[in-house]
């Protein structure tokens, strides 16, 4: 049987940062991904990481204050002082690996502007950090010898006598399936976007880590957080990065005013993007957009800058919207982006499941709390996935594999797709129910949202389950069937949609992104806390954790 | 917008597998993308249709594909300035990679390529305290590189992949190149030397025929071709000169800088390496000779142009190294 | 009308046949060449991986001399076509890169001032002379004769540098002249793909299955011939088909002809005097199935 002391579940930067430090510490490792490591949602992010570079005259504690007033306070601070602390260190390792970082006049990294931070400590290639990022990690990983398992689809956990004891696996290319024994398992596996339509977020990524974890009986905590991003392109919801505000460029109305002054006075462009995106939102709900879009504005910016360091998202405008932002402002609106809850881990990346960890968007540490400021998830990634793959290395050294009938456990999943492969043909295929479940996220737990939109989610959900109960696979093949594989991931995306909708309705505040009109307010008095999502008989049972205060105390929210 | 997409299809588990042609009328807004429309034929009329894809925004690097002929990402391919006359557009897989299903194919010859140019930095010596120092100009050529989100579009289209599968190829090369020309890597003694030296060798830069297919298809800007060009250029400068690629740039520069145009006659004798290459010169002899009874050899006297005291002019100031002191001594072009 | 005409290297040296058959035809139709005095090689990609700016400040050299003659550039080569249109974006989308070039000129007189626009004679036969005029000049149509179009690489990419978005028709260019000729259009897979040459002396194992698998498909499709505007091209196609054809184990036997010696064909000049017999590969069927004589 294939066996590991460290398996981790998807290739993205916190998946490969996690199997290079796991392997780096002693542990057999290995990496399973459902597509090749480099084709990761990592590449979406644009803009850059987050440090504060003591030999900058930036201090970690001040980035740590931005988090914490980035996410409302609700991150746990505790978590934020370690993100923040490491930082430093794991941007200069990240460069010397060999991240082209672009460089200040002295050779030296050079930094840009970024929302809801008082001073430019956004390192960045370009607008293309992540792809560069992830680039570079899948070199370290050739370079390390982790064995990989490139387009392997993780089709659930194996649990003996109450024990995670390993992952069942689809190998796509064959579609044969295969049990992995590990002692320990990190979840890597990225966010849930495609719950939503639109969404800025890759095809795959739909909340499998997060579903096999529930469904395991872990926690999902704060999962109401979702942020929509300020700037996505009209049409498709490709995002443009938050680079192109760091790097000077406008938000405006049809009339051409920046309605940033009226909601963000000193940050303007730059305030937090819950902020800036429910100004937006407001502003083309008054009838101020056009199309339901308002512009950003790079014209000022000129050519030379545009090409040098916004020459990405300047493509995607051309190739998508037929737009040159070079010339003219583009039409955008607020999009959902990223998912700020996840699996609850410990700063170390435990989940409350033994052996199991999670890392990157999947996972909750919490560093973001309510809402997530831009070029902390490369950070978030990098960091956690370092220290989920170091400390499940080491609890290696203590705990032994659980023995299962590797037979049996195989028979019983070939029956389970075998049975979902046999249904009948007659049912709504994969495609119209997520299509369903997107746009209903989108209409109702939105920008804004309130009880009845929320209530209206969780009733759409519930009928959506029940045509899933009879989705077909139209695809009788075993070779490279992505049918199949869509299909069991539209599973796991309604799961995570449940745990969404209900943990929104049950903050009854506003916090962070979870904007309730029925409840204008923050409420820290009785939701300063985070909610927490476990599978119930039906549907998700909530519970409350405490807030993790070090030294930074609430207080009222202005950018 | 109503179109039609022909796409050529493979089953490796029917009964007589082999590709096959399958049109689909489909409608979609006018600014669709080729992908949006196979999304489309996937979602709703053929969930058998196989593809890889993701991002739909040019940065994952998993929908490359042939489009009327040509490799290109399906996601940054805008379907209204892809149809014909007829409104419909041809969809083929990659080419140069086996087909697995459909428009998936087997990237294990791209992967091995890259994993055989050792594709991690090397640096000579101990890593700095902080970030290494360098320039920004160094960093954004080397960002014009790594912009490459190995989609496989240049190794799909290129000449010499398709006739011998050992050619290190364009992806590779390219990204060989990310390294050779990183100040952080190895150093004039170190490692890219050694990378250099490496590349040099059979199946690797001299291989290329320079056709421009990996420019063309590269849907990132990356012109791997281009950085083929910049690596021979190293190598020369590097002292790896002992191969016919090599002399055969050299001679040919000479040519032209001695007399201004290319003296074809001498030309293949410098490459293989003079009259030394006894074996080399054999092989070139049916086509001296057919050449000869058909009243093409090339001219044995090779003409100066006009005034090509100007063009030596030029040569001796622009490329020194060349034209240094073997002119009107050694030289055949003396 | 009247050109500055660039015949490149090859026209004169290994392929002799190509510039009198090009001369021939452009006085039929009325082409006034007067020749680049003292024109260079363009450096043809090869010298642009040694040395691109003494490569480029030559391109610019031939350049200024035909802005001189106040005459628009025709070159029958595909190879010298895009490293001219290659160099030509280089410096005319830099003017401080022109100018650092310019300032090597000056010393014999010289200053490229950004207006050439090379093209080949396959361009400005469609462009400029139009094919009304060609078909005028038809007098025995290449009827029934199965030819394959090979446009060489630089003629056709990378396409940035030759303003194929501005000329669409350029793409399809090589077709349209066949048909225009009377002849039937072999559409093959290879008619784009590289012939092999620039490795003939690095690899010529892959330089020979390339020419082997362009002119075995084009033959396998029936083609009676194929044609190419490339001199280059030409020379690997026609005179390494023997050779390619023996490493393949196969006979091929397909005639390679100049684009000028098809259309001169198609005109009714004599085979003899369009130098088809000094090609490697007879082109006798070709002829003897056109009942041109010699």
């Amino acid at each position: 049987m294939l066996e590991h002391d460290v398996l981790v579940i998807g290739a993205g930067l916190a998946g490969m940062r996690a199997a290079i430090a796991a392997s780096a510490n002693g542990a057999n490792t290995a990496i399973i991904s459902k597509v090749h490591p480099v084709r990761s949602h990592s590449n979406a992010a644009q803009g850059g990481i987050n440090a504060a570079l003591l030999d900058r005259g930036d201090d970690w504690e001040d980035h740590a204050y931005d988090t914490i007033k980035g996410s409302d306070f609700l991150g746990d601070q505790d978590a934020i002082e370690v993100m923040c602390s490491s930082a430093g260190r794991a941007l200069i390792d990240m460069e010397h690996m060999g991240v082209t970082f672009n460089r200040d006049d002295e050779g030296r990294l050079g930094t840009r502007a970024f929302g809801g931070q008082r001073r430019a400590r956004t390192f960045f290639v370009g607008d293309f950090t992540g792809q560069a990022l992830l680039h570079v990690m899948f070199e370290q990983l050739i370079k390390s010898g982790v064995r990989s398992y490139e387009e392997w689809f993780v089709t659930s956990l194996i649990e003996e006598e109450g024990q995670v004891a390993g992952v069942m696996a689809l190998e796509i290319r064959t579609g044969q399936l295969h049990a992995i024994r590990a002692k320990t398992i990190i979840l890597c596996t990225g966010g849930c976007g495609r719950i939503f339509e639109p969404s800025t977020n890759a095809l795959i990524v739909t909340g499998d880590g997060m579903a096999l974890a529930y469904n395991a009986g872990a926690g999902l905590m704060d999962m109401e957080m979702v942020q929509y991003h300020p700037t996505t392109l009209a049409g498709s919801g490709v995002l443009l990065s938050e680079a192109a505000r760091g790097e000077g460029a406008y938000l405006r109305d049809k009339n051409g005013n920046r309605f940033m002054e009226r909601y963000a006075p000193n940050m303007m462009e730059l305030a937090s993007r819950d902020v800036v995106s429910r100004a937006e939102q407001t502003e083309i709900n008054a009838g101020n957009g056009v199309n339901g879009c308002v512009f950003l504005d790079c014209t000022h910016l000129g050519e030379a800058l545009i090409m040098e360091k916004l020459s990405q998202i300047r493509e995607i405008g051309i190739d998508l919207a037929g737009v040159d932002m070079i010339k003219e402002p583009v039409p955008i609106r607020p999009g959902m982006h990223y998912i700020m809850g996840g699996i609850k881990t410990d700063i170390d990346g435990l989940t409350s499941i033994p052996g199991v960890y999670a890392a990157g968007e999947c996972a909750n540490v919490s560093v973001h709390g309510g809402n997530r400021l831009g070029a902390n998830s490369l950070l978030d990634t990098i960091v956690f996935g370092e220290r989920s793959g170091n400390h499940a290395a080491d609890a290696c050294r203590s705990i032994n594999f659980v023995d299962f009938n590797e037979e049996e456990v195989v028979a019983k999943e070939e029956r389970r797709i075998a049975d979902l492969m046999e249904r009948p043909d007659n049912g709504d295929r994969w495609g119209a129910i997520r299509q369903a479940m997107g746009e209903s996220m989108v209409r109702n737990v939105a920008v804004f949202r309130d009880e009845q939109t929320i209530a209206e989610a969780i009733r759409d959900f519930s009928d959506l389950r029940e045509r899933y109960n009879t989705v077909p696979v139209e695809n009788k093949r075993r070779t490279f069937n992505t049918d199949l594989v869509f299909a069991l991931e539209l599973g796991y995306m309604l799961d995570v949609a449940d745990t969404i909708a209900f943990s929104a309705l049950e903050r009854r505040e506003s916090r962070g992104a979870n904007a309730r009109t029925d409840f204008p307010e923050r409420d820290d008095e009785n939701w300063l806390k985070h909610i927490v999502a476990r599978k119930g008989e039906v549907g998700p049972e909530l519970s409350y954790m405490p807030v993790t205060i070090t030294k930074w105390q609430p207080e009222e929210r202005k950018y | 917008m109503d179109v039609t997409i022909n796409i050529r299809r493979y089953d490796p588990e029917a009964e007589q597998p082999g590709s096959y042609w399958e049109s689909f009328e489909v409608s979609v807004p006018d600014n669709a993308t080729v992908l949006d429309a196979l999304i489309k034929i996937r979602e709703e009329m053929d969930g058998t249709l196989t593809l890889r894809c993701s991002c739909r925004s040019a940065i994952c690097g998993s929908c490359a594909m042939r489009i009327n002929g040509h490799a290109g990402l399906a996601c940054k391919t805008a379907l209204a300035l892809a149809v014909d006359e007829n409104n419909s557009v041809t969809i083929e897989p990659a080419g140069v990679m086996k087909v697995i299903k459909d428009l998936a194919v087997d990237f294990e010859l791209f992967w091995d390529k890259i994993r055989a140019v050792e594709p991690y930095l090397k640096p000579a010596g101990a890593e700095p305290e902080g970030e290494y120092i360098a320039s920004n100009e160094s960093m954004l050529h080397l960002s014009g590189v790594t912009a490459c989100i190995m989609c496989g579009a240049c190794v799909s289209d290129c000449t010499v992949l398709e006739v011998d599968p050992t050619f290190l190829g364009p992806a590779a090369l390219a990204k060989a190149y990310r390294f050779t020309a990183d100040p952080r890597d190895g150093n004039r003694e170190g490692v890219s030397r050694e990378r250099l030296r490496e590349l040099s060798e059979a199946t690797g830069m001299w291989d290329c025929t320079r056709c421009n297919e990996c420019v063309q298809a590269c849907p990132k800007g990356v012109a791997p071709m281009d950085r083929i060009m910049a690596l021979r250029e190293q190598a020369v400068q590097a002292g790896f000169t002992n191969n016919n690629g090599a002399r055969h740039t050299s001679a040919f520069t000479e040519s032209v800088g001695h007399s201004g145009r290319l003296d074809e006659l001498r030309l293949p004798i410098k490459s293989v390496g003079g009259v030394t290459n006894i074996g080399a010169m054999i092989s070139y002899a049916p086509i001296g000779w057919r050449a000869l009874t058909h009243g093409k050899m090339p001219p044995i006297r090779h003409k100066n142009v006009e005034n090509v005291e100007n063009v030596r002019r030029l040569f001796r100031k622009l490329e020194p190294e060349l034209s240094g002191p073997q002119i009107g001594k050694n030289s055949p072009f003396g | 009308m009247k050109y500055a005409f660039f015949p490149g290297c090859v026209s004169q040296g290994a392929a002799p046949e190509l510039y009198p058959a090009a001369v021939l035809i452009c006085q039929r139709i009325g082409i006034e060449l007067e020749e680049i005095p003292g024109w260079t090689c363009t450096g043809a990609g090869v010298m642009q991986e040694k040395n691109q700016f003494f490569a480029d400040t030559l391109n610019a050299r031939n350049f200024a001399k035909a802005e001189q003659m106040g005459l628009p550039i025709l070159t029958i080569c595909s190879t010298c076509q895009g490293v001219m249109s290659q160099a030509n974006k280089r410096m005319t989308k830099d003017p401080e890169y022109l100018a650092e070039i310019n300032s090597h000129l000056a010393e014999e007189g010289l200053e490229y001032k950004g207006t050439a626009q090379p093209r080949h004679l396959l361009w400005i036969l469609i462009e400029d002379i139009g094919l009304d005029k060609v078909t005028e000049l038809v007098t025995r149509p290449l009827a029934g004769i199965r030819m394959a179009p090979f446009y060489g690489c630089y003629i056709v990419r990378p396409t940035e540098a030759l303003d194929i978005e501005e000329h669409p028709e350029r793409q399809t260019s090589l077709e349209t002249l066949i048909e225009t000729l009377g002849a039937t259009v072999v559409d093959f897979e290879g008619k784009t793909r590289c012939c092999g040459f620039p490795i003939l002396t690095i690899n010529e194992k892959n330089s020979m299955a390339m020419v082997g698998k362009h002119t075995s498909e084009a033959k396998d499709l029936g083609a009676d011939a194929m044609v190419t505007p490339c001199p280059l091209c030409h020379l690997n196609l026609d005179g390494y088909q023997p050779k390619a054809a023996a490493q393949l184990k196969r006979k091929v036997d397909l005639p390679i002809l100049h684009l000028p010696q098809a259309i001169g064909l198609a005109m009714g000049i004599s085979p003899q005097e369009l130098g088809l017999q000094k090609h490697i590969m007879s082109t006798q069927p070709l002829t003897v199935k056109l009942g041109a004589r010699r």
